[in-house]
């Protein structure tokens, strides 16, 4: 035992060059990265300030590319970012347009993919991830107007995005419900146009959001997608299912969804716009003036987002908020999304009744053997844009 | 004494000529029970699901068939971020192990350290990781590999450095006693008693490494910037609602797992047999 | 032995000292980031700024600050961690036993154990969604899924492990099959059991918080992922992360205190150095 005493103080020497050797291996490795990597950035980053200020002097004097410069410039670098996951069709038809080959990077969920320029055409949502980067806002990235974007409404590849569907099963056996749902919902929608402020409150009460400023930028961009169509003319019945946008998202999803299940791929290719929705309910619904439709045949209903609780979907809580539903005699759940079972998943098997998704995605899980049915289209143009800082597409 | 105990240990672990033989036939035979129940749709009746959510094995063979230069694509860049890691986070758990047993108090210490890196979460690791790893290369399909080998290498070193331990000090009994009763040196005690002591311990280790292997090089795929591999098939599939294709994406999965294991069991056997 | 020397070699100051060298390693990185990134804190923060913000009353959405956003959905998250934790360890442990007792069922249904392991929860979960159509049981049965295996895998070594020697000698007193269980298998196998929970508690939480991620109401995965998407102060992955790290490290010290109180092994051990 006396030994062993006498050797700890010599270990107690080994021990600290062990500790450090032991960290060395744990994280040597990156901690090295960070500072060669360091370095690169900083020169980047000052270059950046620099240009940023140049930017701000003689942005009328420099000028910048055009779109099919930018994509094409983005494209051959391979920094065109997206996240996947069904939501890339546009970016894929755009691409397409412009000659390029249909890869991109897979961009996070926060824009610093863009910000520390590893992608320099970065989606963003226009009532989202736009936000994030123009404003100053806790969470924000503060570029405010040093960056500009592409339309994907403008360069004709728009496709429509959040719907109301449910299956069809669903809506053949509760038809009272469905033209209730859709009647309260389009009430809630046309409230929130009507007072974004309002419903950006109501809707940062609900959920837990970054800030209530972010809840308000984003209300105001939503009730652009509600109000106008993909050509900027003005809608003035909430929800109604286009034909000729319908059209034209059917056909590029047909172009753009790629299948890896041949029996899928000769479903899609076969669709038409009436496997995929049915505007009898949202006719039903928007011809009562009163919204009495007979008994509900199911009271009590769910309804899964598409992403996360945000003015994004305002009609919803607005319509909750304002007890539009209890009028038409429903009891409402929303559900939010953005888990790893999606809408289209849980509206199929039934863990949901109702659900918003883009059109696209109804149309993918149609063609893979579910049978949902939209019932309203409440987006009426694509808020889907590339944004790009402007100094580094410049002539 | 000590080899003979040794002998007696691997004896029992491996028994007579019969025992490989039957490890072959048995989990074959339940594979095909399995299979036929699937495949005559009498298994979604046990579970209650359809063929939408579990599709028929007909199905799956047949989209391999179709896509299997695509597939393979895929599994290499899943393999190669699954065996990278699992080696290197092996490697250095193992080295851990080490220096906790050669220094016991600040070791032990440093190992739960170590032994907590496996109660962070993996979906809050994968996208750190990717951050971290944003400054590595301009080329996103080569940062993007490293912070996924990086998340796999830390979900190993956890699971090897804890067992490592446990087999570098877990001694038969009075083994020890017996070293130091022939004087022996810390250093002989360590190499020829415990390091060959915890070699079926590094196997325990790597039979629970290899799955969480394959599963973290599948999770940190979801979040990685370039988009290749399996998970991240699984998962854009899932997503667009493609059960069948997804399905053939876990099954593919499985078949890394169990080719994987496969090749672990046959080291087992031969290094455990030189042992002898 | 002096009183310093005492402090500088105890436990908990040796734990200090690891976790202050992480301290210093991360800070390190934080003051890089600092100067490179626009905005650091979604990188690499300050362990001060977390600190911070875990004690700061600056509301981060309607009606709650970030610590308590953490703490209200750490709730449900644990609740369905203990509950899946311990449906996974009986689990497991039976299905050791059942193993072990019979070589047969070992060899048919160890390799789909760990087959089980291979298919991504992605996968699993509409499949057992379908099959208990709930959200919350699915979690559940997820998260047992996903730690039954270390401890099926650990006390099957354990099992195993008991010498011949032993076996031999219940048989020349000639004790029934379930005396040699009770006497000889089960105390034996006892610290590898504990060796498989020190693993699958952590993981029952980290399995957890991936559930949560299925369905977004509630609970520290949503969480976490809607401040990664940054619907949410990004404070509030940073707490998430540390916390669940935490909570990992401190279920496997609790396993480790469990195993002092109930293992015979080192009851016995105990007694052994009393004697001597």
């Amino acid at each position: 035992m006396k030994d062993m005493r006498r050797c700890k103080a010599k270990k107690m020497v080994a021990i600290l060059m062990v500790a450090t050797l032991t960290m060395a291996s744990l994280a040597g490795c990156s901690s090295n990265k960070k500072e060669i990597t360091s370095n690169q950035t900083q020169e980047t980053t000052s270059t950046d300030t620099k240009a940023g200020e140049t930017a701000d002097t003689s942005t009328e004097v420099r000028a910048v590319m055009s779109n099919e410069e930018i994509v094409k410039l983005a494209a051959s670098e391979g920094k065109v970012g997206n996240w996947g996951l069904g939501n890339e069709y546009e970016i894929q038809a755009l691409l397409t347009k412009y000659g390029q080959p249909i890869t991109y990077l897979s961009q996070a969920f926060d824009m610093d993919g863009f910000d520390d320029d590893s992608i320099t055409l970065a989606s963003a949502m226009t009532y989202n991830e736009l936000g994030l980067v123009k404003n100053s806002y806790d969470g924000a990235y503060n570029y405010s107007d040093t960056v500009g974007t592409i339309d994907m409404n403008d360069e004709g590849v728009a496709m429509l995005e959040d719907n109301i569907f449910c299956t069809r099963a669903f809506a053949e056996q509760n038809p009272n419900t469905v033209k209730a749902f859709i009647y309260a919902s389009m009430k809630g929608w046309k409230y929130a146009c009507e007072n974004p402020e309002e419903a950006a409150e109501i809707v940062y009460k609900y959920g837990s959001s970054v800030s209530a400023e972010h809840q308000l930028y984003m209300a105001s961009e939503v009730k652009k997608l509600v109000e106008t169509d993909i050509n900027g003319n003005t809608v003035t019945e909430l929800g109604k299912m286009d034909e000729a946008a319908m059209s034209q998202t059917l056909e590029l999803a047909k172009k753009y969804i790629a299948l890896d299940d041949k029996a899928a791929a000769d479903k899609l290719s076969k669709l038409t716009l009436d496997d995929v929705r049915d505007t009898s309910y949202w006719e039903g619904a928007t011809a009562s003036t009163d919204g009495k439709f007979g008994t509900p045949e199911k009271a009590s209903v769910t309804i899964q987002l598409k992403w996360l609780p945000q003015a994004q979907f305002m009609g919803y809580y607005v319509a909750l908020e304002k007890g539009y539903y209890d009028e038409v005699g429903l009891e409402v759940n929303v559900v939010s999304g953005g888990g790893d079972i999606s809408e289209t998943t849980a509206v199929s098997n039934g863990t949901v009744d109702f659900g918003v998704t883009w059109l696209a995605n109804l149309i993918a899980a149609n063609s893979g053997g579910m049978d949902l049915l939209e019932i309203s289209q409440v987006y009426q143009r694509s808020g889907l844009v590339l944004v790009y800082k402007l100094d580094t597409f410049m002539k | 004494m000590i080899k003979r105990k040794k002998n007696i240990f691997i004896r029992f672990f491996r028994n007579p000529k019969v025992q490989p033989f039957l490890s072959v036939i048995l989990p074959v035979a339940l594979g095909v029970l399995v299979f036929a129940l699937w495949q005559t749709q009498i298994l979604h009746k046990i579970l209650g699901t359809d063929t939408f959510t579990l599709p028929l094995p007909s199905q799956i063979n047949r989209i391999i068939g179709d896509n299997l230069p695509k597939i393979m694509l895929n599994v290499k860049a899943t393999v190669l971020v699954a065996v990278i890691g699992l080696a290197i986070g092996s490697f250095i758990g193992y080295l851990i192990a080490v220096l906790a047993t050669v220094f016991p108090r600040w070791g032990a210490g440093g190992l739960s350290i170590v032994a907590a890196f496996n109660a962070i979460p993996i979906v809050a690791l994968a996208p750190v990781m990717t951050n971290w790893t944003k400054d590595v290369s301009s080329d996103a399909s080569v940062r993007s590999m490293v912070a996924k080998v990086l998340v796999v290498m830390i979900v190993s070193i956890a699971t090897m450095s804890v067992n490592a331990y446990r087999g570098l000090n877990n001694l038969p009994e009075f083994s020890l006693d017996l070293m130091k009763s022939y004087a022996a040196k810390k250093r002989v005690v360590f190499f020829k008693l415990r390091l060959p002591n915890s070699v079926p311990y590094i196997f325990t280790a790597l039979r629970v490494g290899v799955p969480s292997s394959v599963i973290s090089a599948i999770v940190s795929e979801y979040f990685a910037e370039y988009i290749t591999g399996v998970g991240r098939q699984i998962r854009e599939n899932i997503v667009i609602a493609q059960y069948a294709t997804a399905w053939t994406y876990i099954a593919v999965a499985c078949l890394i797992g169990i080719s994987m294991y496969c090749i672990l069991m046959m080291f087992e056997g031969i290094l455990l047999r030189n042992r002898k | 032995m002096s009183k310093a020397k005492k402090i500088v070699s105890s436990k908990p100051f040796i734990m200090l000292v690891w976790v202050l060298v992480l301290v210093a390693i991360w800070e390190m990185g934080a003051a890089n980031m600092e100067k490179t990134k626009r905005t650091p804190e979604n990188v690499l923060p300050h362990v001060s700024q977390i600190v911070a913000s875990v004690f700061s009353d600056k509301m981060v959405s309607n009606s709650q600050t970030a610590t308590q956003i953490v703490w209200s959905s750490a709730e449900a998250t644990l609740e369905r961690a203990f509950i899946g934790f311990l449906f996974g360890t009986i689990f497991g442990f039976l299905m050791a036993l059942l193993m072990k007792l019979s070589g047969l069922v070992e060899k048919t249904i160890f390799p789909y154990l760990m087959l089980i392991q291979m298919i991504p929860i992605i996968g699993m979960a509409p499949i057992i969604l379908a099959i208990t159509h709930d959200i919350g049981t699915s979690r559940i049965v997820i998260a047992a899924i996903l730690t039954f295996y270390p401890v099926a895998t650990n006390t099957l070594a354990g099992l195993n492990s008991v010498s011949k020697e032993k076996y031999e000698l219940m048989y020349s007193y000639a004790a029934s099959k379930w005396t040699i269980y009770r006497k000889v298998l089960i105390p034996s196998c006892i610290p590898y059991f504990f060796t498989g929970l020190k693993i699958s508690a952590p993981m029952a939480i980290t399995a957890s918080i991936l559930v949560d991620t299925l369905q977004g109401d509630g609970g520290l995965g949503c969480m976490l992922s809607q401040s990664l998407k940054h619907a949410m102060s990004i404070y509030v992955f940073w707490q998430i992360v540390f916390f669940s790290a935490f909570v990992g490290i401190l279920s496997s010290v609790l396993m480790g205190v469990i195993e002092k109180r109930v293992s015979p092994h080192m009851r016995a051990d105990r007694k052994r150095r009393k004697k001597v």
